[in-house]
Parts: C-alpha cells; structure tokens; sequence
C-alpha cells in the first residue's frame, strides 16, 4: 500500500510494555479490533438514496471478507468450525436486518451507521428475551457482522488473509478474543497493541503462539500505516516505525542471531529440576489453544497445571456437548500423560463471553467462573460428567474458579458428586479426580485455611489476585501503573495462601503469568511454592533460573520483599539483590523496570 | 400452498449450524417458505436466519413447515429431508 512512498518517513519509535519476547523486523498489518462509536447524523432528503447504495455497497465488501474468513477457517479449523461464519454471512444478507435498516435510514433520514445500530440493538433485545441460553448468546454473533459492516461503512478495510504476507507484524488498538479465530497466526510474526497489559488476552495469546507481542503502545495503530517496516523488539518493550537503514541494519544481524539460539534450550527436561541446595520444583504447562499442545512435551512440562476449558467454547461457538467435551479432556489428558492434567471448569462471564446478552456493568465482579456455572447448573453437569468420563482414561483434576469461599466449594462439589453417582448408577467408566479450588478472590485468601480443609489442592491465579486485590482493572491502560505484580499486599496473600496449604498438607500450584518470568518465579519459590505452571514456551528459561540459584537465598530476598512497603520498594529490592546474588543469571533488563516519572 | 408438521430431532436444536443449512436450502427456491411452532406461539421466514433463530426451537419441537410458490413442493421436501436427517449432525 504505502511501501512505495515517495518520501522517506522519518524513523519514530514507541515505548511500551514487552510481554511476549523476540524480535521481528517486519511490515504493519492494521487491525481493526475495538467496539466503533457509532453518532447520529440527519441527512437531506435528496441524499437518502445515496446512503441505501453506500449501505448496500458495505454489505457486499463485508460479505467478500466474510466469504475469504469462512474459507480460510475451512481450511485452517474444519468444517466443523467454520460454519459460524455461514451463520454470519447469512446474518449479513438477511433480508430482515437490511430490510429495517434501510426503512431506517429512508423513514428517518438517517445515516448508515445509525440506522445499522438501531436495527441491530432492536434485534439483540429480542434475542435477550429468548429462554434459551445458546439462542441469547447468538446475540454475540449479531453485534460482530454489525461491526463488520460498520467498519466497511467507514471505508476502512478489514485484513484480507491473502495479504499476510510472510512478515505481517499485527498492530491493533486491543486484540478481542473474537479476533482470534481471525488471525492468521502461521504467518503473524509479532503483535503490537495500543491497549492491553502484561495479563491480556492478547499476551497470553502471544506467549501461547511464541512471537513477540508489545502492548499499552497508546497510538501506534493510529500512526500506522499497513505495509509499512516495522521493528518489534519485546525485549526493550520498543516499536520501531519506519526504521532508518542503520537501526534496520542492526536488528537485523540481532535476528539472524537469535535465530540460532531459538531451539537450543528444549533439552534439559527430562530431569527433575532442583535448586542448588536441592530444593525439587515442579514445572507445568498452562495450555488453552491447541495449537500449544505439542510444547507441552517439546518444553519439558510435568503435566498439565491448567487446561483453560473455556476455549472449546470460544472455538465451536456453541456450547460443546458432553460427549464432544469428554473427547477434548481425554485428548488433553493423554498429552499429559502420567503427570495428569488440571482442568479448570469454564471460567465464563465478564470478558471472556465477549458480547455477553445481558450486559453487566461490571462484569468481572459479575456472574462469572463458578458463580457462572453455579447459575447454571446445566453447563456445570454436562462438565462434570464429561470431565469424570474422561477421567477413566487418564490423570485428571478439577479445578474450580474464582472460588469466594469455602461454600462455592461446597455446592460445586455436591453437584459434581451427584453427578458422579449417577453415572455410577448409569454404569458408565469413570475416572478418580480431585478438585481443587483457584485462589484469585481476596475472601478466598483471607479464609485459605477453611477452604483448604475442603478441598484436595490450591491453584493461584495470579492475574486474577492482583486485580481483584489491587482493584486494578489489567486491561485498563490509564491504571497500568497501579497493576504491580510485585506489590507487598500481592506477595503477602501468597504466602498467606501457600501457608494455609501447608498446614492443610494440600499441595499449591502458582499458574498466573508471574511464574512465566524468571525473576518473579524465583520470588514465588522464595515464599515457598514448588509448584508453578506456566505457558509451555516460558519453561527452558524458568527452569534455567531455579537451577542456577539457591532456594536459601531465594527465601532470604523473598521474606525481606514481605517486609516492604510499597511495591516501589519490592521492585528495588529485587534489582539490588538479584543483580548482588546472580549478576550474570539476570542482567537488568530481565528484572522489574524502574518506574521513571514521565 | 402445502403444509407438512416436522420434528426436531438433532440435539442442539435449530442452532447457528442447522439454522444456517436450512436457511441456505430455503434460499435455492422461490417459494415463501414458513416456519410456525406447532403451538403458534411463533412464526419465521424460513430464508432469515435471523427469524429462524428466534424460533429457539430446541430438541422435540414440532414444526409447521408451509411452502407457497411455483417450487413449493421440490422446497417442502428438501427442508423436510433435512429434519429428518437431523442436519446431518453426528450426535443425535
């Protein structure tokens, strides 16, 4: 597009937050991700005709991207998963919808986009009416091809996967989960957001694919252009637009190197992994696209720590049903192998359900996870009984989200008791399981030591904790500086929780985000965990830091960071310490940043 | 114009998937095809989905299906033949 300017664009580069590592030099893809504002203009009479061409001509670009999308997730998904996007397309030329759009835009003298989102917020209170929770959740599909079509009402254009070429660097003001099937992941070299924090969807995405992702960038998907060169370093947290021939020159040699290097680490899993002083630490794998599934063995992961279920969901799109559960939880089971696998029950509600019906105002302290499945019983039972079949086939836990206390345990553990009775009664195979409950909801920690009597073991979410006990919203860029991984009060309710499991004699596995960077999975095991689970790609380098230290030490840094009083202060301790006990395992850039006032 | 009653057998009901297949089959004919629930507490346009989903016709409805054009029969059989076969789902 713009790749033969005629002038050369000055080099400009962006300051933002690392999170997936590597580094790319590629070109700009823009995508289009966020909700559009959508205002109300009065037209002239006389131009009302123009609007129902200019109207119709959107829906025809929207339904050539939509064809290109379907068969390319035919190809990509199957068949099986692709027809969510017939029933978009269908959506798009449904004579209804254009129908009451166009006698909007005529009765009302309305522009496009106005009358596109009337008709669409008429038919999605229908649907919200509908007492059937798979039909009302189709409200979701409803508001994607409405903006779809909004977006090719704006002239602006929605990738085309043919255009991906080889070295397609992702640049998107905030990547939706919905987005996701969209991507063409096999050649997206890197991502680069203008929202998003260390715990976003498009992180953990990122991480999961292996390529370099940077987000909180505030307006590079505005100031940039697809096609344009591009340089992705996750390591420095820095975007480069434009870059001028020396810096190009330079990343370029660092690539070449890098990708000597890439590979060379996968080995050493075999061994179990112990500190200097012989301290044994278990590594898992947190695993939610499948794609990931062979770095679990390839990495050397014990097992299994967290299976996310609820990606099934977000790939079929519907609610899968018990029996095509069960196939997914053996699969992931048998990829475990004799380490067993963690399922969480689907943590569903607040973002992850993406266009939820009935819209909460504030959705992750809404009906989610196990409140979700609790409200739902259904959705709980089919679960249950999938997850217990499966079970016969291999190693498999539950694990229950976002538990507030001990009486979330105890109604998710009845229905999945009675559950297993009956399938006892039914005469079907199933396997032991246990059930654990996530730690991540403040009540949670305070209570630890009730809810550890009740359950078989703790998993903490650590994005979950901190942003229920720091009330920081992790998506929010304008809070991004009050989101502390590293805070007292953090580090507090972990000991506290891993304390309770202790004295419970339960095991405690660590599954946030924060086991995945070496200096914070050296903390965590300093405050006594000696189970962490992590995307399957971050093992090598997690497992090459707890090798080369000392649980002793580890412990000493982690009991002073409890005394700290500001998460300021925990992070200048972990510099001055790591860098005084392992100057050569963590150079700086590796520990926490230094905060500098802007 | 004919009328046929239908039953709904595939489990998931006339879902995104069966919804789309048979709005898809009722679009390769002329005729005005109709969807009422045997107990008329809804009606639908047979060639928008949008109308068919609000059917949530789920598992053990029954249907009256009416077709009403120069195709009405070639279309009755068609939309019936894909009740029958459950839309093709393999988990009845």
């Amino acid at each position: 597009m713009n790749r033969r300017r005629k002038v050369e664009e000055q080099e400009a580069r962006w300051q933002g937050l690392g999170v997936s590592d590597g580094v790319v030099v590629g070109r700009v893809l823009r995508v289009f991700s966020g909700v559009r504002q959508v205002y109300r203009a009065t037209l002239d009479a006389k131009d009302v005709e123009r609007e129902t061409r200019r109207l119709r001509a959107a829906v025809r670009l929207a339904r050539v991207q939509l064809l290109a999308i379907k068969a390319r997730a035919e190809k990509e998904l199957g068949a099986d998963h692709a027809y969510i996007f017939d029933a978009h397309l269908l959506m798009l030329e449904d004579r209804k919808l254009l129908e009451d759009v166009e006698k909007y835009i005529r009765d009302e003298c309305a522009n496009a986009e106005w009358a596109v989102k009337v008709a669409a917020d008429r038919l999605l209170a229908i649907y919200a009416e509908i007492k059937d929770d798979y039909l009302r959740e189709r409200g979701s599909d409803i508001e994607d091809v409405t903006q779809r079509l909004l977006v090719a009402l704006s002239g602006e254009s929605l990738p085309g996967y043919r255009k991906l070429t080889e070295d397609a660097v992702i640049v998107a003001e905030d990547l939706l989960p919905s987005a996701v099937a969209e991507l063409d992941f096999e050649h997206a070299r890197a991502i680069a957001t203008d929202a998003g924090g260390w715990t976003s969807h498009t992180a953990i995405i990122a991480r999961g694919l292996r390529i370099p992702a940077i987000v909180g960038l505030r307006d590079l998907h505005r100031k940039a252009r697809t096609g344009d060169r591009v340089i992705v370093d996750a390591q420095q947290g820095t975007v480069i637009l434009h870059p001028s021939s020396s810096t190009l020159a330079y990343y370029k040699s660092l690539t070449a190197k890098a990708a000597q290097t890439r590979y060379a680490t996968t080995d050493d899993g075999s061994q179990p992994l112990r500190t200097l002083d012989g301290k044994e630490i278990i590594l898992r794998a947190n695993v939610e696209l499948p794609a990931e599934f062979e770095d679990v063995r390839r990495f050397g992961a014990r097992g299994i720590g967290l299976y996310r279920s609820e990606f099934l969901l977000a790939y079929k799109g519907v609610m899968p049903s018990e029996d095509e559960q069960c196939r997914a939880y053996i699969e992931v089971a048998e990829l475990a192998g004799e380490e067993g696998a963690t399922v969480r029950l689907f943590d569903l509600g607040g973002d992850k359900m993406g266009g939820a019906p009935e819209t909460e105002r504030n959705p992750a302290l809404g009906l989610r996870a196990i409140r979700f499945s609790l409200m739902h019983e259904d959705v709980l039972r089919t679960q249950a009984r999938a997850i217990l079949r499966a079970a016969a086939h291999g190693r498999l836990d539950i694990v229950l989200p976002m538990i507030s206390d001990v009486m979330d345990v105890r109604r998710a553990r009845r229905i999945i008791n009675e559950e297993r009775a009956r399938l006892e009664s039914e005469g079907q195979k199933i396997g032991a399981i246990r059930i654990g409950a996530m730690i991540e909801v403040p009540s949670a920690v305070v209570t630890a030591d009730k809810v550890a009597s009740e359950v078989d073991f703790f998993s903490l979410g650590t994005n979950d904790l901190v942003q229920y006990l720091l009330a920081v919203d992790r998506g929010n860029e304008g809070v991004a500086d009050w989101f502390r991984s590293l805070h007292p009060a953090v580090l507090q309710s972990i000991s506290r929780t891993l304390d309770a499991a202790r004295r419970a004699f339960i095991p405690a596995i660590i599954c946030g985000e924060m086991a995945s960077t070496p200096a914070y999975a050296v903390v965590l095991i300093g405050l006594g965990a000696t189970e962490l689970s992590m995307t399957a790609a971050s093992i090598p380098r997690v497992r090459r830091a707890i090798a080369a230290i000392k649980f002793a030490d580890a412990q000493a840094i982690a009991h002073e960071c409890l005394e700290c009083e500001t998460a300021d202060d925990v992070e200048e301790l972990v510099r001055v310490r790591f860098s005084e006990n392992w100057a050569q395992l963590f150079p700086p850039k590796s520990l926490p940043a230094r905060r500098v006032a802007e | 114009m004919i009328e046929r009653r239908v039953m709904i057998t595939n489990r998931l009901g006339l879902h995104a998937r069966a919804a789309a297949l048979l709005v898809r089959t009722a679009n390769n004919y002329q005729s005005a095809l109709r969807l009422e629930r045997a107990d008329r507490t809804a009606a639908a346009d047979a060639k928008s989905i949008l109308s068919v989903l609000m059917l949530a016709a789920s598992r053990g409805t029954e249907l009256l299906v009416t077709a009403d054009g120069v195709d009405e029969s070639a279309a009755m059989n068609a939309l019936c033949g894909l009740f029958a076969s459950g839309f093709g789902e393999s988990e009845r």
